[in-house]
């Protein structure tokens, strides 16, 4: 049925009204008998309890008997029935039920039987006119397509990738450099608190690498980066840059004879610059892909590696290409980099070749790594007397361009390396010097381990290091003992932050998801949503959200992996309260596009789209739109004023009527005020709206002169329109003002759920003030 | 044994610290974690028994004593711990917040008697000038060439075509006026009058 015939039959409609005593909850304080006489329908009904089989009965005989168009349910709060009504009301569509809440929001906080039901009829009475302009509706379908990409390499992406492909997920894996592994090739070994051994890194992640090889549904792309992204109903546009490698993969055998002939000599970034690579390489014997790449930057192109190459494999015209692939969600991966040292020089790194960091030191005593896992200064090639490590560099530090955050892994780390140290090399001593040791959980057990492997710990920040005579001084407070101490060593590791990687913050920026203060990836809740993030479909796992160890990442990576099969497999069922646009007013001015913070408008085939999956239906579009050419389904204009007019049409002239807005977190927190039976002032109408931007001039401006005599709005603040809202409550107050309407008349609050009483002591505050004030209309106002 | 008393205001001390006319804003006592940064680059914690670390938690602690410990004296006001410390704290800041402390209550004025010739010279000139208290320390520390300077200053100056460093008495009144109006003078009398 269109709404022109809707409203053209509205005064024909045919509307039972069913009254619920609720076995006394609602009859001992409502007069029942006033309530049926004053309301207008063509059936009224009053049972003990409606929600019974028997109350089903009778809606339901009454629906088909009666031949109703429309239903409303004068009983609990929806929150606890709406469901179970909705399916008693059929054969009728569920959404044309409506529910009016005489007992939570009226019975149980009015003991006083006249205005309680004076309250409960006012509130039938909005549920009638609103369920006059409902619309029957299909819930909406969630389909999302059964491909993916995952953007980062790492042990997290790979986790990721592989959780998706076994569910059947076509999923493309997103490098940026010539080899997936990430971090956790580099770090040699991993600790195990349970046996209290440490063991090969690569021997764990190979396996996994060789799966994702394997796994038909994985593509893994590398050498690529993302370059942009767009939202199409569910879907992702992306467009990847593909950097050209020059050497064609499926002929290289990695015969590495290019290497060996090429004159260009670099700094290897796999052995943290410790060790020299050519212009054409393979990052580590077990790269994969197993193939050569050239790296542009450096390479001379003199063409010796072609000249040498057997297979024929080497193209140094190669171009680099843009490949564009839509998925159906994104699963950000992009892990993290570590603390840039230039930004402590009390610590003297980069001066001296024997002061590293945690992960230089992981090379040096990598198998793979310069030294070939041998514990040797990098100045002289001997092996340390002591090693002197320092906790938190960079981490836990407010100084400028510090981490204010613990960077959760790097006690770990320093314990891990020192009980190597300990195990293989017994006579160099192990100092570790730290503020806390953060060991939680089972961590503890390996750090007891490190203790009696005679690893000597002393509590002190060390302030700097100085090198005296060939020798280094550390220098730092034993704050146990309340002694400046300084520590002669011959080699200093450094524990340095995690910070999140260039990748985090330019991926996020062109997906568009937000980032934290520290530019991690923000989840949608940190405590509930961990993996989600602000924009539905793309989701974040490992260190891209934030230091964590490699445990928590494929932990978290198997949950974002997850949370994708939801999307997809789920047919998860969404209520159709969303924006809906008639596209012959709007004229793409895309102002709408802007103010959508969960990103659910967008342009195709130039005419204005909604994703009715992200669109949460706030309204704070509609404000935007000049041509009125959306509407939010089920708060239609028609809808929130009739609800308006109910409330107030039977307002006698001494009454005080406050209505009070209050969005689906206000609304819970209402019904509490009730359980807990508080009373509240008998002024206030209770009336639910998705969001406090849908609110705009002309309903409060109909509420006022219909005679409200104050107006509420609560809204929960933590959602990502709150502070759109609170800019539009001054905007409100301003056109009250315009209409000579004292803005005193207008509140607006936050709300919360367990905060039911705060939120009932603001209705008799309200209340009080609003007396104060007087009556609509009154001096004050003009 | 120390007993941590069930103290109506544990953290009176902290609070006074924080409150005093000369603390930032952004003080970050209450951020400190011990961590002896501080104390690990503290030319006075290298030298002498001054621990600013320490000082941070006795006053955490409500550890009154603090105010009247000779140790406090020992700060060299280098702000060094203040460039250093990772938690947002001062401990230079709170070590001259609890001097000033210890002055009120009459304990440190006697630390800074021998200073009040500057205050004088203020009052009398209108500039800060070295009190010939302190000259035998100076040629010690810089060498006799300090007498050279201090002898033939006029000349100097005027080879250096610098103007006439003494202040116009209009100036000097106004400047005196400025410092008995603030109350500078009344402590500078107060001090002057401790006992060492
Ligand atoms: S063409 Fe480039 S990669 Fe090949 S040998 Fe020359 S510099 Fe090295
Ligand atoms: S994990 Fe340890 S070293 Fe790292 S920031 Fe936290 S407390 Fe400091
Ligand atoms: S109603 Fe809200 S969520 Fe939906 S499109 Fe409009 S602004 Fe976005
Ligand atoms: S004041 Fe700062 S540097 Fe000193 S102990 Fe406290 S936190 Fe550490």
């Amino acid at each position: 049925m269109s709404k022109a015939q809707l409203n053209k039959n509205k005064s024909n409609l045919k509307i039972g009204v069913f009254l619920c005593r609720c076995g006394g909850n609602i009859s001992d304080i409502i007069d029942m008998e006033k309530l049926r006489l004053s309301v207008k329908a063509e059936v009224i009904e009053e049972f003990e309890n409606l929600c019974s089989i028997n109350g089903r009965k009778i809606i339901r005989d009454n629906i088909i008997k009666k031949n109703l168009d429309r239903v409303v349910v004068a009983a609990c709060s929806p929150i606890t029935h709406e469901k179970t009504f909705q399916n008693y009301v059929s054969p009728l569509n569920p959404y044309l039920l409506e529910m009016a809440n005489i007992r939570e929001q009226c019975s149980w906080v009015n003991p006083d039987n006249i205005t309680a039901t004076e309250k409960a009829i006012s509130i039938v009475n909005a549920a009638i006119e609103k369920v006059k302009y409902s619309q029957p509706l299909v819930p909406i379908l969630r389909k999302t397509p059964n491909t993916a990409a995952v953007i980062g390499g790492g042990i997290s992406g790979i986790s990721a990738s592989l959780s998706l492909a076994r569910q059947g997920i076509e999923t493309y894996l997103i490098e940026k450099e010539p080899t997936i592994g990430g971090s956790m090739v580099k770090v040699g070994k991993l600790f195990s608190p349970e046996k209290l051994a440490e063991e090969c890194a690569m021997c764990l992640l190979n396996p996994l690498v060789n799966e994702a090889v394997q796994n038909k549904n994985i593509n893994i792309i590398t050498n690529t980066t993302l370059k942009s992204a767009e939202r199409r109903a569910g879907n992702f546009n992306l467009l990847i840059e593909n950097k050209a490698r020059k050497v064609i993969t499926d002929r290289c055998i990695s015969c590495g004879n290019c290497a060996e002939v090429c004159p260009v000599e670099v700094k290897d970034s796999w052995n943290e610059g410790m060790t020299i690579r050519k212009a054409i390489y393979k990052p580590f014997s077990q790269a994969v892909p197993d193939v050569y790449t050239i790296d542009p930057e450096n390479c001379k192109k003199c063409g010796k590696c072609q000249d040498v190459c057997r297979m024929d494999a080497i193209d140094l015209t190669m171009e680099d290409e843009i490949i564009p692939m839509t998925v159906g969600s994104v699963v950000i991966a992009t892990g993290h980099k570590t603390f840039d040292m230039n930004k402590r020089p009390e610590y003297s790194y980069g001066r001296h070749k024997d002061i590293l960091t945690q992960m230089e030191l992981a090379r040096v005593m990598g198998v793979n790594g310069p030294t070939k896992g041998e514990l040797l200064k990098p100045s002289d090639g001997k092996v340390p007397q002591r090693v002197v490590m320092i906790q938190c560099v960079g981490s836990r530090d407010e100084k400028p361009g510090g981490r204010k955050y613990c960077s959760k892994v790097c006690c770990m780390v320093a314990i891990k390396h020192a009980n190597v140290i300990k195990q293989h090399y017994p006579d160099t001593d192990v100092i570790i010097g730290y503020t806390d040791m953060r060991t939680p959980g089972m961590y503890e057990k390996y750090f007891k381990y490190a203790q009696s492997n005679e690893v000597r710990l002393i509590r002190g920040r060390p302030g700097e290091i100085e090198e005296k005579d060939g020798i280094f001084i550390v220098r730092l407070e034993d704050t146990l003992s309340k002694e400046p101490l300084e520590i002669e060593t011959d080699l200093v590791v450094l524990s340095t932050a995690m910070e999140p990687s260039e990748g985090t913050v330019d991926v996020s920026n062109i997906l568009d998801v937000g980032l934290t203060e520290e530019l991690f990836v923000k989840e949608k809740h940190s405590k509930i949503k961990p993996v989600a993030t602000e924009v539905e479909g793309i989701y974040v796992c490992g260190t891209a959200q934030g230091p964590k160890d490699i445990t928590d990442s494929i932990v978290q990576a198997n949950a974002a992996s997850a949370k994708v099969s939801e999307l997809i497999n789920g047919g998860v069922e969404l209520e159709p309260f969303v924006a809906n646009i008639d596209n012959s007013k709007c004229n793409l001015c895309k102002k709408c596009i802007d103010v959508c913070k969960y990103k659910a408008a967008f342009i195709q085939d130039n005419m204005l789209s909604v994703d009715p999956v992200a669109c949460v239906g706030c309204g704070a579009c509609l404000w935007e739109c000049e041509n009125n050419a959306i509407e939010i389904i089920g708060q239609t204009d028609e809808q929130i004023l009739s609800m308006i007019t109910g409330m107030l049409k039977d307002k006698k002239p001494d009454e005080t009527r406050i209505i009070a807005f209050l969005d689906s977190v206000g609304y819970v927190s209402a019904d509490n005020i009730g359980i807990n039976k508080i009373n509240v002032p008998s002024s206030i109408r209770i009336i639910k709206i998705p969001s406090m931007n849908r609110i705009m001039p002309k309903h409060l401006l109909h509420a006022f002169n219909m005679g409200a005599d104050g107006i509420i709005m609560g809204e929960y603040p933590y959602n990502p329109m709150y502070s759109k809202t609170k800019e539009k409550v001054n905007g409100l107050k301003q056109e009250l003002i315009k209409n000579n309407i004292n803005p005193d008349r207008l509140a607006f609050y936050k709300v919360y759920i367990p905060y039911f009483r705060g939120l009932a002591n603001k209705f008799n505050k309200f209340n009080n003030q609003i007396i104060e004030l007087g009556k609509i209309g009154s001096k004050i106002d003009s | 044994m120390k007993t941590i008393k069930l103290d109506k205001n544990p953290l009176k001390l902290v609070k006074d610290v924080l409150n005093d006319l000369k603390a930032s804003p952004d003080l970050g006592i209450y951020k400190c974690v011990q961590c002896g940064m501080c104390a690990s680059i503290c030319p006075g914690a290298s030298q002498t028994e001054y621990d600013p670390r320490d000082m941070i938690r006795r006053v955490l602690e409500n550890d009154e004593t603090i105010i009247d410990d000779e140790t406090i004296w020992d700060c060299f006001s280098c702000y060094t711990c203040n460039s250093i410390c990772p938690s947002g704290n001062n401990a230079s800041e709170v070590n001259q917040i609890l001097r000033q402390m210890s002055i009120e209550k009459g304990e440190g004025a006697q630390k800074i008697k021998d200073f009040c010739a500057y205050g004088d010279s203020f009052m009398e000139m209108g500039i800060g000038s070295i009190p010939n208290e302190f000259f035998n320390v100076m040629v010690k520390d810089v060498g006799n060439k300090y007498m050279d300077l201090k002898v033939n200053i006029e000349d100097i100056r005027t080879d250096l075509g610098l103007g006439n460093y003494i202040l116009p008495k209009e100036s000097t009144d106004e400047i005196e006026a400025i410092l008995d109006n603030s109350g500078f003078k009344v402590r500078l009398e107060k001090i002057k009058r401790c006992k060492k």
